[in-house]
């Protein structure tokens, strides 16, 4: 096989070279000159975008900044629905996020997706077979607000990625609930509308976009951060990114400055145990595969942390993979109800023998040990470390199974 | 029950793995062809998507109930369109029919926006953006929307009534179609601070003209028909160049730009200003070309020198036929002995998007001082009026030391 494919691969090149090198070097030259003028088109829309910056920034922040308040989620109120429980959220929001990408939709249109499902949780009983098909609409809103017509997902083939569940008049029956439920208030400002003016006043470049977007992406996940308002979430989740990346945190305006240190570290702990979809989303080389850089960074941070405790006596034992991993995707991005009160450390610490009802054990001392006043990130242990990277694809399955489709 | 159900119950089988999978593979399933004509995206990985309520597929109706605690949740279809008396047809749209209607309560007059429901894709997005920014938009020289209402195959928005849009009000009152200068300005004036509100608000208009602004009995001028609408952010993100009547499209636009801004609305309202003083169409196009010809003709052909970067959009072409500028006073005589005006037509009616004048900036152009003096007396008059009539009044509550 490997013999034929590389002879073949020759000869293939071999022609077009010598046969169309004239139109070839013709289409190179056209596409150089294309992209020559796609990036002064570019330019020239940056300095656009700067003049209605200049002009309409305060104001255009003030209004942000009202209508976030005006369209937040009430975590007491989903906190009290009966059939659909906070542990079910992360499968549903795996979903989303695989047809968000799928679709190829707009950053901001998950968040605002995300949005009007937390939104329309807070107000309606949503039952558990009808939690996707909110899931579904609220994207489907979502991408008719803000996204390129040609790319709107259809009825057909949300029907279809939810594997034929729902007819489709209930799409639209339930998109219409929504939008009623919600009083046509759609234009929530998302994390990511926020996260483009800090970055624009930062001259950031993309890997920090990419790195804090999938922060942003991994705190979606989270009940703790669903109340946290989007414009914080940014700033919190762009200092974190810099932090990580090891970018200096000085000029900046006071906006861009007056981020949260709480959200900070609460994202940090939270940096340990990313869903798997958004994880392997962001190992893709087009948004500069952080996931794979925030791996590499808290492995660097385990190996200082192992060095300094090889003087400390009790060491934690390191636990092997196999023992730990059934029930680790039980635990990791999954808050529940009964944690909610138990602050912000629980996620970045895994004791070695977790009974198998518990996910964490909220009451180890070693937590508080592990979280003090320090600022991010918080540093991992090796159990946690040899944990989180094994790859829990199966047990998710499985765990999976169990659980629904019983 | 089926092999495959029994193996999907018993996860220590070993193929019931291979079998979740299968079921599971939102993926797979989106791209099979009988579908959907989308290109396949990179590979995805099958996940656990798209099961989580399998086992309740033969309930098909979708009951709601509120939550409770204190949020009012408005009771689906509460109201009917026949609260409403349909009376005669005052326009048609590209996706909607407007009706004038009389609210059979109270008698008041409204418009009713009546937009026809496409049963396969559910609501359409431009009505999503329409509803969702005049929701955000209340500002008197912004159409206010009362009430949506939904039946099982319509949408009807319902507004309020305004007497006439401008190109109706050119027709009817004007001579051959020219307004006369003072109501052009207090119509610009109102026309720049709507435009000008929208932008604070971080919303383009992205379709002005005449038949768009409203006109009621009382002189007020409001920005109606925000259907091609939509939130900008910064930095202003890249959108469709399918936008605005072609007859009030910026040069930029029709040169194939897509990160346009707010700058677009000026251009608008620029040929608006100078179709109430000539009474007709300032760049009457037929074709992008023909329009970007008008359009050279008058303000002249722009090159390297005068624009720079232009020959880097898409539509540019370098034969363009070569015009010198001309003078706006040429086309527009009335403004001949209104210097000040014509200042702030030609801010407005610049080719490249970055020199336009901002609407913010220009409602402190001087042109408009006088329109300032006249309200400021008109509010005090007003003021006095008002005090006047609360001296008369039962309750008498002025506070101590209020003259």
């Amino acid at each position: 096989m490997a013999y034929q494919h590389s002879r073949y691969g020759q000869c293939d090149s071999f022609f077009y070279e010598e046969e169309d090198s004239f139109h070839a070097i013709q289409a190179q030259k056209r596409e150089q000159a294309r992209q020559v003028a796609r990036q002064h088109q570019r330019i020239m829309g940056m300095q656009l975008s700067q003049t209605t910056a200049d002009e309409y920034q305060d104001d255009i922040l003030a209004h942000m900044e009202k209508m976030e308040a005006d369209t937040m989620p009430d975590v007491n109120s989903i906190d009290i629905q009966t059939e659909i429980q906070w542990f079910m959220r992360p499968y549903l929001l795996d979903f989303l996020i695989e047809a968000h990408m799928a679709f190829q939709l707009l950053p901001e249109t998950l968040f605002l997706a995300v949005n009007l499902l937390d939104r329309y949780c807070s107000r309606r009983v949503v039952y558990k077979r009808h939690y996707q098909l909110v899931g579904c609409a609220a994207l489907l809103i979502a991408a008719k607000y803000g996204d390129k017509k040609d790319r709107v997902p259809t009825i057909r083939e949300l029907k279809s990625m939810c594997c034929q569940l729902y007819d489709d008049e209930m799409f639209t029956q339930m998109e219409w609930h929504v939008l009623a439920t919600l009083d046509w208030m759609i234009g929530h400002p998302t994390i990511d509308s926020f996260l483009q003016i800090a970055l624009a006043e930062l001259e950031e470049e993309r890997e920090v976009e990419h790195l804090t977007q999938y922060i942003c992406e991994i705190a979606l996940f989270h009940r703790e951060f669903v109340s946290v308002l989007p414009s914080i979430l940014a700033k919190s989740a762009l200092t974190l990114a810099r932090c990580v990346l090891n970018r200096s945190t000085s000029h900046q305006s006071i906006w861009t400055g007056s981020y949260d240190q709480t959200v900070v570290v609460a994202l940090s702990t939270h940096l340990y145990n990313p869903s798997q979809v958004v994880a392997r989303k962001y190992a893709s080389g087009q948004l500069s595969s952080v996931s794979t850089v925030v791996e590499e960074f808290l492995r660097k941070q385990l190996q200082a942390q192992a060095m300094k405790q090889m003087h400390a006596p009790p060491t934690p034992t390191l636990t092997p993979v196999n023992d730990q991993t059934p029930d680790l995707y039980h635990s990791p991005h999954t808050p529940q109800k009964n944690h909610q009160n138990a602050g912000y450390g629980q996620g970045a610490w895994t004791p070695p023998d977790t009974p198998d009802d518990e996910r964490y054990a909220p009451n180890d001392p070693k937590i508080h040990q592990l979280h003090p006043q320090i600022a991010y990130p918080a540093t991992p242990t090796n159990e946690f470390e040899s944990m989180a990277y094994s790859d829990p694809f199966h047990q998710t399955q499985q765990h999976f199974t169990a659980q629904y489709v019983q | 029950m089926t092999p495959s159900a029994i193996e999907i119950m018993s996860p220590a089988s070993p193929n019931a793995l291979a079998i979740a999978a299968q079921l599971t593979t939102a993926s797979t399933i989106l791209w099979d062809p009988t579908y959907t004509s989308r290109p396949p995206p990179g590979n995805l990985r099958p996940t656990h998507a798209g099961t989580l309520a399998i086992g309740s597929r033969t309930d098909s109706s979708i009951s709601v109930r509120s939550l409770g605690g204190d949020h009012q949740v408005p009771i689906m279809d509460k109201r009917h369109p026949s609260s409403f008396q349909q009376l005669e047809k005052l326009g048609e749209g590209t996706y909607a029919t407007v009706f004038k209607g009389r609210n059979r309560q109270t008698g008041e007059f409204v418009a009713l926006k009546e937009i026809h429901l496409d049963s396969e894709e559910g609501t359409p997005s431009t009505a999503i953006r329409e509803i969702s920014l005049m929701k955000e938009l209340k500002h008197e020289n912004i159409v206010s929307l009362h009430d949506v209402i939904h039946t099982e195959n319509k949408l009807m928005l319902v507004f309020e009534f305004m007497d006439k849009d401008l190109k109706k009000y050119m027709d009817s009152r004007g001579d051959r179609g020219q307004l006369d200068p003072p109501t052009i300005k207090s119509f610009m004036y109102q026309l720049l601070r709507g435009i000008a509100f929208c932008h604070e608000n971080r919303v383009l208009h992205r379709d002005l003209k005449p038949q768009n602004l409203l006109i009621n009995t009382k002189g007020q001028l409001k920005l109606a028909d925000f259907g091609l609408a939509r939130a900008f952010g910064i930095p202003v993100n890249t959108f469709s160049n399918e936008v605005v009547t072609l007859w009030y499209r910026a040069p930029d636009v029709l040169l194939g730009s897509r990160t346009y801004n707010t700058s677009i609305d000026i251009w608008s309202a620029g040929c608006i200003m100078a179709e109430m003083y000539t009474g007709r169409p300032l760049f009457p196009g037929t074709t992008n070309e023909d329009q970007l010809q008008k359009i050279f003709r008058l303000m002249g052909t722009p090159s390297e020198r005068s624009w720079p970067g232009i020959s880097n959009f898409p539509e540019y072409k370098p034969n363009f036929h070569v015009y010198a500028t001309q003078k706006l006073q040429n086309i527009i005589p009335h403004l001949e002995y209104d210097q000040v005006g014509l200042d702030l037509l030609s801010r407005m009616l610049q080719l490249r998007p970055e020199l336009r004048v901002s609407a913010q900036d220009s409602l402190s152009h001087p042109w408009f001082n006088d329109l300032h003096q006249r309200q400021q007396h008109q509010s005090q008059m007003a003021q006095q009026q008002a005090q006047q009539a609360q001296m008369g009044g039962s309750n008498f509550q002025i506070p101590q030391g209020a003259y």
